[in-house]
C-alpha cells in the first residue's frame, strides 16, 4: 500500500488513512474519493524555477518521469532538480542519486504545481564514504494540489548528509525523509521549515535509524500555522541495538498565529542501545507575549513586532544552512510569507 | 510632564496599586523606592502598557495627553521608555537590527524620515564607546547569553539611541560592578535636561549618589505614602520601611 | 552522605520479589471460562440488583464484538479468556461485622504485606503518625474497610464497590462508567461485565478527607484474573488522597489484571491518587508468569478550579498498559502525572498519561521518569491536545528514560495536538544511561557498583518520589531498589 501504487492502479484504497499509524494526521484516502486522469505529458515553456540561477545543470520533471544525478568519486557540482506539475492530473516521479567516495553535491530541489494535482515523488539517495551532501528543499504547491515527496536516504561512515526542508502547504502536502544511519561519525541535519495559511496543510515526517557506533544527527524543525492551517511534524530516531555512542537532539517548534490553526508533534526516540545521548524539544503555542511587549515598548508598532519576532524565529533554522546562495533564497522566500 | 492620579490597577486581576498619586515636572529626576512586592515594577509596566496590567481607577497623563488610551508602541512613540528590571531576550535578532526597527519605527510615527544606515552605525558607535560597551556585542542576538550586568547597560544603550523624553529606570542598578555603575550614571545624567523627566526605581543610596533625585518617593502597599527630598532616601536607607509598613 | 548510608541500608535488607508467597485459603470460583451465565453468577454472588446485571450483560454482548487493541509496543502470546477464573473469593460468613469474623488466614497475609487493618494497631502508633483508612481486596471481593465509621461522621463514604452498588445505588448509577464508558475500550469493557470488587468514595462538599484512604490489591488464587473497578467522587471544594498498592504471588501462568478507575470532581475539588503497583513481574530470566497489568484509569475534571494528580510508582507486571489521564473540562482546572515507571528482566512496560485540555485556562503537568534494565523494554506514550476552546491551555512535560544494560529499550512517543493559537504547550525528553562519570566518583568514596547505582537512580526519580505521600516513599524507593537489583555489573 503505497500513494505511488494508489496512482499507478488509481484504487483508492491503495491509499493511506488515518488508521496508518504513520499517516493519522494526513488521512488521503479520507480526502480523495476518485483519483485523476494520469497526468499529461507537458509540452509548454515552464516559467522559471527559484533556484535557477544558482545552478548551471538542471534536472527538469514536468507532470513525472525518471531522473538520476551521479557524483563521481571526488567531484564536487550543484544541481538544481524540479518536480513540477502541471494541470490536475496524477503522476508518479522517481529520482536516484549517488554521490560516489568524498563527492559534494549541493542539491536545490523544488516542487511546483499549479492546479488539483496528485503526485508523488520518490528519492533514493545513497552516500558513499567521505561524502557530502546538501540537499535544500523548497515545496511550493498549489493550495489544491496533493503532493507527496518520499526519500530513502542511505549513508555511508563519515558522509555528511545535511537538509532543509521549506514547505507552505498544500491541500495535502507531506513530505518524508528516512534516513539509515550507519554511524562510523557520519552526521545528518534534518533541519526544515514550515509556513502555512488559509486552509493550507503541510506534514514534516523523518526517520533516522542509526545502526552503527558514532553517530551524530540533529535535527531542527520550525514552523507556524495561521488562519485555519494545520502543520503536521513527525520525528522518529531510532537507535539500534549496538549503535553506542549515538548522539541525536531533535527539535520542533510551533507557533500559532491564529485561533483556528493547528499543529500536531509526535517527537519520538526508539532507543535499543544504552551508551546514547538523545534528547528531544518541542514546544508549540503563541508567541511570547513577554517579547512582543518589550519590543513595542521600544516603539515597534505590533505587526511589525510580530514579524520580526517570527522572521528570527524562523531565522535560526534558515542559518543553518552551509551553502550560502541558497541560505539567502530561502530567506527571502520566508520574508515574503511572512510579511503580510 | 508626568501626571498620575489616583491610579488603581491589578495584575492578573489581583489587585495592587491602589491609589497612587504622583507628579514628576519636566527637568525633575524622582527616585521610587519601596519594600518588594511594593507594587513598583508594577507601576512602571502601567505607565507602558504592559498586557494584564489593567487599570481600574484613575489616570496617567504625560504633557496633558492620556497614556492609557495608548498602545504600547505609542507610549514609546511619545518617548517613554523603560529600561526592564528583567530585560527579555530576542533570539535570532541581533541587537544593532532591534534597535533600528525601533529607532525608525518611532520616527515614522512622529512623522520624522527614517534615519540613514550611516548615520545609525555612527550614532551606535558613539553611544557604546560612552558606555563601553564592545560593539562587537550589538551583533549579537538581543541579550541572549548577555550576563545580568551586560544586559542593564544594554537598556542603557537603548536608551540613549532612542533619546526618549520620559524615562523609568526600574532597579537598573542591580547587577552592575562598581565601574558599570559609574558609567550607566553618567550615561543617565548625560540625559537629564530641562525637558526631559525620570523616575528612578532603585533599592540603594549607591545609585542616588550618582543621579541625585530632586524628590524622592515611599512606595508602599501600593501607595506613595511618603514624599521628601534626596535626605529621604538616606533616612530610608538608615531606618528600614518599618514606619511606613503601617501607613500602607 | 544521609542519603547514602539510607541507600546502603536498603540494599542490605533487600530481597527478591518479597510479596511471591501464596497462601492456602479455602476459595469459592466461578466455573473457569466467560459467558453470560459467569457474568450471571458474578452478579448473582454479590447480590447485586436488577439494573446491575442488566448493565454487565450490556458489556458483555459489546466486549464479543471488540478486538482485542495491537498498538502499544508489547509483545505477548494471545490470551485465551476462557482459560482463566473469573471469580475467586475466600469463603466467608455473609456479611461480616467485624475484623474479628475475618479468616485470620486472610488477617495473617495481610500482616505479611505490612498492611494494617487493625485499627487499633495503627492508632497504637506514635501520636501524630500518619493514619489511614484501608479497604481490602483480596481476588475478586474486599475482605475488610476500616474506619468506616469514623469517616463517617464527616459524611465520608469509603466502602467496598459491592456494597456501595447495594447502599449508595443512585450514585453508583450516577457516576459509574461516567468517566470510563463501557465500550472505551476492550479491556474496560470487559471489566464493566466482570468487575468483582473495588472501592468507592464519596467525599461531600467542603469536607477534606480526615484520613489517607488506600486499597489493598491482593491476586492470590491461581489462574484468576482481577477485575477490580474504582470509583472516587469529590464533590465541590472537597479534598481526598488516595493511595493503592498491589502484590501477587509467583506463578508460573500469567494471569490478567483489568482494573478501571474513575475520577470524578467537581468545582474547586482535588484528588490525590497515588499507585504502587509491585504485581509479580513473571521470571527474569525466563520471562514466564507475571501479571497482565492492563489497566484504564481516567479523571474527569467536571469543575471549575478542580485538580487530579495521578502519582504511580510501577514496578511490577510483566506486561503493564495503562495510561492514567486527564479530561479537563472544568474552566481553570487541572491535572497532574508523576510517574516512575522501572522495567527489569523481561518486563514490557507502555505507559503514560492523557491530559485533554477542553476548558479554558486548564493547566497539566507531566513528569515521567523511565528506568530500563535487563531485557526489559520501557515505552512513555502520552498524549497532550487542547481544543478550539481551551484557550490559555497550559503543560508542560518531562520525559526520562535511564538505560542500564545493553539489551534494553526505551521509547519515547509523545503525542501533541494543539487547536488554539492561545494555548502552550512545552515537551522535553531524554534518553541516556547512568553517567560513568557519576559512578566512579561515588564509588571512589566506597559505594559498591549497586549501591552507587542505586544513589544516582535515587536521584533520577526524585521528582516523582516527593509527590508520593510520605509513608509510600519509603515503601516505594526500596522497591525501586529491589526493581534494580542484579541489573548492573
Ligand atoms: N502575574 C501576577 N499575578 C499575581 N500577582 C502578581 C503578578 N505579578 C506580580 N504580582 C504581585 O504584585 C506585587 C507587586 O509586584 P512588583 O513587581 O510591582 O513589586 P516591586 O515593588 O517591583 O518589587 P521588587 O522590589 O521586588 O522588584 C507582588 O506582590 C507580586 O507578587
Ligand atoms: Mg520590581
Amino acid at each position: 500500500m503505497s500513494v505511488a501504487a494508489a496512482i499507478r492502479t488509481r484504487d483508492v484504497g491503495e491509499l493511506p488513512s488515518r488508521r496508518d499509524e504513520d499517516w493519522r494526521w494526513t488521512d488521503l484516502r479520507g480526502l480523495i474519493r476518485v483519483l485523476p486522469d494520469a497526468s499529461e505529458a507537458f509540452t509548454g515553456t515552464l516559467s522559471p524555477g527559484p533556484f535557477d540561477r544558482l545552478a548551471a545543470d538542471h534536472h527538469v520533471l514536468v507532470n513525472g518521469g525518471d531522473a538520476r544525478i551521479d557524483v563521481a568519486a571526488g567531484k564536487k557540482t550543484l544541481v538544481a532538480l524540479r518536480l513540477v506539475s502541471r494541470g490536475v492530473g496524477a503522476h508518479a516521479s522517481r529520482v536516484t542519486i549517488n554521490l560516489g567516495a568524498g563527492a559534494r553535491l549541493r542539491l536545490l530541489e523544488s516542487y511546483e504545481s499549479d492546479g488539483a494535482s496528485v503526485c508523488q515523488t520518490a528519492l533514493t539517495i545513497t552516500l558513499a564514504e567521505g561524502a557530502a551532501l546538501e540537499r535544500i528543499v523548497l515545496a511550493q504547491d498549489h493550495e489544491d494540489a496533493v503532493s507527496v515527496s518520499q526519500a530513502e536516504v542511505r549513508l555511508s561512515p563519515t558522509a555528511d548528509f545535511g537538509q532543509t526542508i521549506v514547505a507552505s502547504g498544500a491541500r495535502r502536502q507531506r513530505l518524508e525523509t528516512r534516513v539509515v544511519h550507519p554511524g562510523g561519525r557520519a552526521s545528518a541535519r534534518m533541519d526544515g521549515v514550515y509556513l502555512v495559511a488559509d486552509k493550507r496543510h503541510t506534514d514534516h515526517t523523518t526517520v533516522v535509524t542509526h545502526e552503527g557506533v558514532d553517530g551524530t544527527t540533529s535535527q531542527l524543525i520550525k514552523g507556524v500555522a495561521r488562519d485555519q492551517a494545520r502543520a503536521v511534524f513527525q520525528g522518529k530516531i531510532i537507535v539500534s541495538e549496538g549503535a553506542d555512542r549515538t548522539d541525536a537532539r531533535m527539535g520542533h517548534h510551533a507557533l500559532i498565529l491564529s485561533d483556528r490553526a493547528e499543529v500536531d508533534a509526535k517527537p519520538e526516540l526508539e532507543i535499543y542501545a544504552d551508551d546514547v545521548s538523545c534528547a528531544h524539544g518541542n514546544t508549540v503555542g503563541a508567541m511570547d507575549e513577554d517579547a512582543l511587549f518589550y519590543a513595542r515598548q521600544r516603539g515597534i508598532p505590533e505587526p511589525e513586532a510580530r514579524a520580526m519576532l517570527t522572521e528570527a524565529f524562523i531565522g535560526q533554522v534558515i542559518d543553518r544552512i552551509w551553502f550560502e546562495d541558497a541560505r539567502k533564497v530561502v530567506r527571502k522566500w520566508a520574508a515574503e510569507r511572512l510579511r503580510v | 510632564m508626568l501626571s498620575v492620579s489616583n491610579l488603581h490597577a491589578t495584575v492578573d486581576g489581583k489587585p495592587i496599586l491602589k491609589g497612587l498619586t504622583l507628579d514628576v515636572p519636566a527637568g525633575e529626576v524622582h527616585a521610587i523606592m519601596g519594600p518588594n512586592g511594593a507594587g513598583k515594577s508594577t507601576l512602571s509596566y502601567v505607565l507602558t502598557g504592559r498586557q494584564g496590567y489593567d487599570v481600574t481607577e484613575g489616570g496617567a497623563t504625560l504633557d496633558g495627553e492620556d497614556l492609557l488610551a495608548l498602545e504600547a508602541n505609542e507610549r514609546a512613540a511619545k518617548g517613554v521608555f523603560l529600561s526592564f528590571q528583567y530585560p527579555l531576550e530576542i533570539p535570532g535578532v541581533p541587537a544593532l537590527t532591534f534597535i533600528r526597527t525601533a529607532l525608525n519605527a518611532q520616527k515614522k510615527s512622529r512623522g520624522e524620515p527614517e534615519i540613514t544606515a550611516p548615520a545609525f552605525l555612527k550614532l551606535a558607535r558613539e553611544k557604546a564607546a560612552a558606555l563601553k560597551i564592545d560593539f562587537e556585542m550589538l551583533k549579537r542576538a538581543l541579550n541572549v547569553g548577555f550576563s545580568g550586568g551586560e544586559k542593564k547597560r544594554m537598556e542603557i544603550f537603548q536608551m540613549a539611541m532612542l533619546s526618549p523624553r520620559f524615562l523609568i529606570l526600574d532597579e537598573t542598578d542591580s547587577g552592575l560592578d562598581i565601574d558599570a555603575l559609574r558609567i550607566v550614571s553618567e550615561g543617565v545624567n548625560a540625559m537629564r535636561s530641562p525637558d526631559r523627566a525620570m523616575l528612578v526605581i532603585t533599592h540603594y543610596q549607591r545609585l542616588l549618589d550618582y543621579i541625585k533625585p530632586d524628590r524622592v518617593h515611599v512606595l508602599a502597599g501600593g501607595r506613595i505614602v511618603a514624599s521628601g527630598g534626596p535626605e529621604l532616601a538616606l533616612e530610608l536607607e538608615r531606618d528600614g520601611y518599618d514606619r511606613y509598613a503601617k501607613a500602607a | 552522605m544521609a542519603a547514602v548510608k539510607q541507600t546502603v541500608e536498603q540494599v542490605q535488607g533487600l530481597e527478591k520479589y518479597k510479596h511471591g508467597f501464596s497462601s492456602d485459603i479455602e476459595q469459592d470460583f466461578a466455573p473457569k471460562g466467560l459467558n453470560a451465565d459467569i457474568v450471571r453468577f458474578i452478579s448473582a454472588k454479590k447480590n447485586e440488583p436488577q439494573w446491575m446485571l442488566d448493565s454487565r450483560l450490556d458489556a458483555f454482548e459489546r466486549w464479543l464484538a471488540m478486538d482485542e487493541p495491537d498498538w502499544a509496543k508489547v509483545n505477548f502470546p494471545r490470551i485465551d479468556y476462557q482459560d482463566s477464573y473469573y471469580y475467586a473469593a475466600p469463603k466467608e460468613k455473609v456479611g461480616i461485622a467485624s475484623l474479628d469474623e475475618v479468616d485470620p488466614e486472610i488477617l495473617e497475609v495481610y500482616k505479611k504485606l505490612g498492611i494494617p487493618l487493625k485499627e487499633q494497631e495503627v492508632l497504637a502508633g506514635v501520636v501524630g503518625s500518619p493514619r489511614y483508612a484501608v479497604d481490602a481486596v483480596f481476588d475478586s471481593v474486599s475482605v475488610v474497610t476500616t474506619f468506616k465509621k469514623e469517616l463517617a461522621q464527616v459524611g465520608v463514604i469509603f466502602c467496598s464497590m459491592s456494597e456501595a452498588i447495594r447502599e449508595h445505588p443512585e450514585l453508583v448509577k450516577q457516576y459509574l462508567g461516567s468517566v470510563v464508558p463501557v465500550s472505551d475500550n476492550y479491556f474496560a469493557c470487559l471489566n464493566a461485565a466482570v468487575f468483582s470488587d473495588g472501592s468507592f468514595v464519596y467525599v461531600p462538599p467542603g469536607v477534606r478527607c480526615p484520613m489517607e484512604l488506600s486499597t489493598y490489591f491482593r491476586i492470590n488464587a491461581e489462574n484468576s484474573g482481577q477485575f477490580e473497578r474504582t470509583l472516587i467522587i469529590a464533590d465541590k471544594g472537597s479534598y481526598v488522597s488516595y493511595l493503592e498498592g498491589c502484590t501477587a504471588p509467583m506463578r508460573d501462568e500469567n494471569q490478567l489484571h483489568a482494573a478501571v478507575v474513575e475520577l470524578v470532581t467537581m468545582d474547586d475539588a482535588e484528588i490525590k491518587y497515588s499507585t504502587v503497583q509491585n504485581w509479580y513481574p513473571g521470571d527474569p530470566e525466563t520471562g514466564k508468569g507475571g501479571i497482565y497489568n492492563f489497566v484504564t484509569k481516567r479523571a474527569d475534571c467536571r469543575g471549575d478550579r478542580s485538580k487530579v494528580s495521578w502519582t504511580q510508582v510501577e514496578t511490577g507486571s510483566s506486561i503493564t498498559w495503562k495510561y492514567p489521564s486527564c479530561v479537563l473540562r472544568g474552566e481553570g482546572s487541572s491535572g497532574e502525572f508523576y510517574s516512575i515507571a522501572i522495567t527489569n528482566g523481561r518486563q514490557q512496560a507502555d505507559t503514560g498519561t492523557k491530559m485533554i485540555h477542553l476548558g479554558a485556562n486548564t493547566r497539566s503537568r507531566i513528569i515521567s521518569k523511565g528506568i530500563s534494565a535487563g531485557r526489559s523494554s520501557n515505552t512513555y506514550r502520552g498524549l497532550v491536545s487542547a481544543h478550539p476552546k481551551a484557550k490559555g491551555a497550559r503543560n508542560f512535560t518531562q520525559c526520562d528514560s535511564l538505560l542500564i544494560g545493553k539489551h534494553c529499550a526505551a521509547h519515547t512517543v509523545p503525542y501533541i495536538e494543539a487547536r488554539n493559537g492561545q494555548a502552550k504547550f512545552e515537551h522535553e525528553a531524554t534518553t541516556t544511561r547512568l553517567s560513568e562519570d557519576q559512578l566512579f566518583y561515588a564509588m571512589q568514596r566506597g559505594l559498591s557498583q549497586e549501591e552507587a547505582v542505586q544513589l544516582l537512580v535515587n536521584g533520577f526519580v526524585k521528582d516523582v518520589l516527593q509527590e508520593l505521600p510520605m509513608e509510600f516513599a519509603v515503601e516505594a524507593q526500596k522497591l525501586v531498589a529491589i526493581s534494580l537489583e542484579g541489573s548492573v555489573g
